[in-house]
């Protein structure tokens, strides 16, 4: 199908042209339809024979050997490398781009003197899976996994907070020389899981806003360098 | 049993009416054997449709109620019964309420003349084939009814689709069942399948059976508004077509017409080319016809049916649809030219008597 003469050296970029809709008599059309109507005839038929091809899971039966895709989206996950260390840097780009406004990034300038995570929140009732967040990350913090279990009775209980452990991120903990130091820094801002307020109204008396109890601000370390706290405390 | 009704004796036997009073029980026996029957097998038809459609689309179907979900149908069936009815306001409400009744008795009376067995056939019609014809036509009524009745767009755009749908593909589905009659010489289904005794007729009648078989399988598919012909029920475009207002045991009475008529249509095709109840048979080879004999014919009936029903479904299951021109087109450029030609080929070949075991 393709001709040779637009080339670029030895490469061959000419497109492939698809195939013209074949415009011939019809005895002609009626054979070669009908062949191909056998064809999936011989298609089906093989499917209804043979029963490995079956996707279905009979999933509470098989809940043990279950086989569920990798690339199925369920939950939304910070990436963590092997120490526990975050790539995300607060950026906001995700919570942004999210189409329902599921994300919420809280960010502050932590003891690297850089913006860093404090808390990442995730309201999976309004998140419809689209992977927009994931794609459009670019530090490749976060990503989707498979584990669908998930069901609650309460709303309330489909907000996730993602990071439990909080603090510089990676990109700024590996500047830092001593691995002694970066371990004792986790350490010295490590705070709780969310515990913050729950959104429209859900139980009497309860204020829908998302401010954060501490405000971020009282947190923030002026000028010393993270390097200087270390050499401090020690 | 052997009920000879013809036009001419009809008058005499109501005279003699204690013969009419029996024939009469018998045909009430009948109709309540008949509506068992056909209970049953719509259970068993459902049951099939949703496992076959299930395993080739890689699905497995029900699977919870029962053994693989044996129950699911009866469970589904006595879910319709408690349904509410819904009537719509605008309705033409005797038409409404007539429209399945119509449906159902024009399957039930098609049932009617189908030979299970020699021994189980309720009546044995002289002219069968026509009846079997006009009977058919019958479920039409009922279906225009039902679309027009229900005073929507869609239920009325859907109806006349099948009208025209089924009325032009009667053509063909006869052009193919006078094939068989012209090699028979009769219209009557018990002699059609007597006459099969050294061969199927699929085959007896060589190059000319097969074609007529093709035909009758594509246009009976398109009689029972299955895919690839399903645009009177178009679920895309229509919603249901011509049921889309009827609910509970209403909507139950189209449901179980659609499946007995694609039994019937199962049927008509094993009886008039794949032999009905007759045992298969090779020639002169004694043993083997004798082995053949020992299976009951209404299991080789059930057998060659189900592979007809089968057939229906696998066929459903695969085929894209056609839009509506293409549709008319088939049928009228292709299929009943096709018809004619191969009926004028037929009798060409009987009256040279150019077929096998002649
Ligand atoms: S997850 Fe990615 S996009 Fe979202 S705040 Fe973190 S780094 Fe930015
Ligand atoms: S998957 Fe889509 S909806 Fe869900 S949080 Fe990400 S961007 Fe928002």
């Amino acid at each position: 199908m393709s001709e040779s003469k637009y080339t670029i050296g030895n490469i061959d970029i000419s497109t492939v042209k698809s195939k013209r809709p074949i415009r011939k008599g019809t005895l002609y059309n009626l054979v070669t339809g009908f062949m191909s109507l056998m064809k999936g005839m011989k298609i089906t038929a093989y499917y209804f024979f043979h029963t490995k091809e079956v996707v279905t899971e009979q999933y509470p039966e098989n809940r043990e050997t279950l086989k569920i895709s990798e690339r199925f989206r369920a939950e939304l996950k910070l990436k963590k490398d092997d120490r526990g260390f975050l790539n995300c840097t607060g950026c906001n780009i995700c919570a942004q781009n999210c189409p329902n406004g599921s994300i919420e990034v809280i960010a502050m300038k932590g003891e690297t003197n850089k913006k860093e995570i404090d808390r990442y929140i995730w309201h999976m009732d309004s998140c419809t899976f689209c992977n927009i967040c994931v794609q459009v990350c670019p530090y490749d913090a976060i990503e989707m996994k498979p584990n669908f279990e998930s069901s609650a009775l309460d709303r309330r209980l489909y907000i996730y907070q993602l990071n439990k452990y909080a603090g510089p991120t990676k990109k700024n903990l590996d500047k830092l020389e001593d691995p002694a130091d970066m371990q004792r820094l986790v350490n010295l801002i490590k705070r709780e899981p969310y515990k913050g307020p729950i959104p429209l109204g859900m139980q009497q008396g309860e204020e829908h806003n998302f401010n954060h109890p501490e405000p971020v601000k009282k947190i923030v370390v002026k000028k010393e360098t993270a390097k200087d706290v270390v050499k401090k405390d020690v | 049993m052997n009920a000879n009704w013809s036009l001419s004796n009809l008058t005499e036997r109501i005279n003699m009416s204690s013969v009419f009073v029996e024939q009469l029980m018998w045909v009430a026996v009948g109709l309540i054997g008949v509506v068992t029957f056909i209970s049953l097998l719509a259970l068993v038809l459902v049951y099939a449709e949703r496992k076959i459609c299930a395993h080739i689309q890689c699905r497995l179907g029900p699977m919870r109620v029962g053994w693989h979900g044996i129950l699911q149908t009866l469970a589904d069936g006595i879910k319709l019964f408690l349904k509410e009815d819904i009537i719509p306001d605008e309705a033409d409400r005797l038409l409404y309420f007539l429209a399945p009744f119509f449906c159902l008795v024009a399957t039930l009376l098609s049932l009617l003349v189908i030979p299970l067995s020699p021994q189980v056939q309720i009546i044995d019609v002289n002219i069968g084939v026509i009846y079997l014809g006009a009977v058919s036509g019958f479920g039409i009524l009922g279906v225009i009814m039902a679309g027009w009745g229900s005073n929507n767009k869609w239920s009325a755009l859907g109806a006349m689709r099948a009208g025209a749908q089924m009325v032009s593909y009667e053509i063909s589905t006869t052009l193919s069942l006078l094939v068989i009659v012209l090699f028979v010489g009769s219209l009557q289904l018990s002699e059609i399948v007597l006459s099969q005794q050294e061969g199927w007729w699929i085959w007896r009648a060589h190059g000319v059976g097969v074609l007529a078989f093709i035909l009758l399988l594509i246009s009976s598919v398109a009689e029972l508004n299955r895919t690839p012909f399903d645009l009177a029920e178009g679920e895309s475009e229509l919603t249901a077509g011509f049921h889309t207002e009827y609910s509970g045991v209403r909507f139950s009475f189209f449901f179980l017409a659609e499946f007995i008529n694609m039994f019937i249509l199962a049927a008509m095709m094993s009886t008039f080319f794949l032999g009905g109840w007759m045992p298969f048979h090779i020639g002169q080879l004694t043993a083997f016809n004798a082995a053949m004999d020992l299976i009951p014919p209404a299991i080789w009936f059930i057998g060659k049916t189900s592979v007809m029903i089968f057939v229906f479904m696998w066929i459903r299951w695969t085929f894209p649809r056609l839009r509506v021109d293409q549709l008319m087109k088939l049928e009228w450029q292709v299929l009943m030219p096709l018809g004619f030609v191969n009926l004028f080929l037929a009798a060409i070949v009987v009256l040279t008597n150019f077929y096998f075991f002649a």
